[in-house]
């Protein structure tokens, strides 16, 4: 059987963090707990930043309106959601 | 001069716990190699492939260029980031570890988050680590008697070995293209 344990979430995204402070999957991740967390706006605000660094991360628009709905900002959502389209189809 | 067959574009989304392999099954089949050591998936990883399968109900071969979402397997934030990786998903490939018998029950759930945004789609399982000493707990009869009650396809796989990784991906594939409607 496997043998070792399987590290928390947030543990793993604070070891990639700490390597680099720029890594997108590793912000992605940390947006989702943030949000998690009930911090959107804080959630939000971090997954901007991925998008800064690359407009078309994989699932990031969407998620992007996913918490712009979740905060009721509708004219954000739906402009994340047309963002999402025009990237991802 | 007979105008060139267009090319399907699938996406297929891998799902299942931590450690079960996506990523390495993905890998053995992509680049047809594999790496003993545990890098986890955060966020999501896409990997595009190429495949030329028999077309749909016995018409000519069709181009399909599979788009591969290597979804993290940890069920912390899946709910809150379903939408975000499952829209638009035409195919499941839920996938569990042969050596950990609650991977395999896990996977209801993984089926449960993508149907409720993508809808009722194919669905393939794979049994991975098959080149592993097996959970005692997890019977053959028993595997099969998982998937036979779910409907769901299933074989299984060694992403070490390359046992039943590029039939998987390829039957997935055909599943998905027969259950489309005819163009």
């Amino acid at each position: 059987m496997t043998a070792f344990e399987i590290p928390d979430t947030a543990v793993v995204v604070r070891a990639r963090l700490l390597e680099n402070a720029d890594d997108l999957d590793a912000l992605f991740v940390l947006a989702a707990l943030r949000a998690q967390d009930g911090l959107v706006a804080e959630g939000i605000s971090i997954l901007e930043r991925v998008l800064d660094l690359n407009p078309t991360y994989p699932g990031g628009w969407r998620f992007k309106a996913t918490l712009h709905r979740m905060r009721g900002e509708d004219e954000a959502e739906r402009s994340a959601w047309a963002r999402s389209e025009a990237i991802e189809g | 001069m007979s105008a060139a067959a267009p090319v399907v574009r699938l996406k297929i989304c891998m799902a299942g716990e931590s450690v079960v392999g996506k990523t390495s099954l993905i890998r053995r089949y992509v680049l047809d190699e594999y790496d003993d050591r545990y890098l986890a998936t955060l966020g999501t990883k896409i990997t595009k492939k190429a495949m030329t399968v028999p077309g749909p109900k016995g018409t000519d071969p069709v181009t399909v260029h599979a788009i591969l979402w290597d979804i993290m397997g940890r069920p912390t934030v899946r709910e809150l980031l379903r939408e975000a990786y499952y829209h638009g998903a035409e195919g499941i490939l839920l996938v569990a570890d042969g050596t950990r018998k609650e991977t395999l029950a896990s996977l209801d759930d993984w089926h449960r988050s993508i149907r409720s945004v993508a809808g009722d789609i194919p669905t393939l399982g794979l049994v991975n680590k098959h080149d592993l000493d097996p959970d005692p707990r997890l019977a053959p009869e028993g595997i099969k008697a998982f998937f036979e009650k779910r409907g769901w396809s299933w074989a299984y796989s060694s992403a070490k070995t390359g046992e039943g990784v590029e039939e998987g991906f390829r039957r997935i594939v055909e599943l998905v293209l027969k259950d489309r409607p005819a163009s």
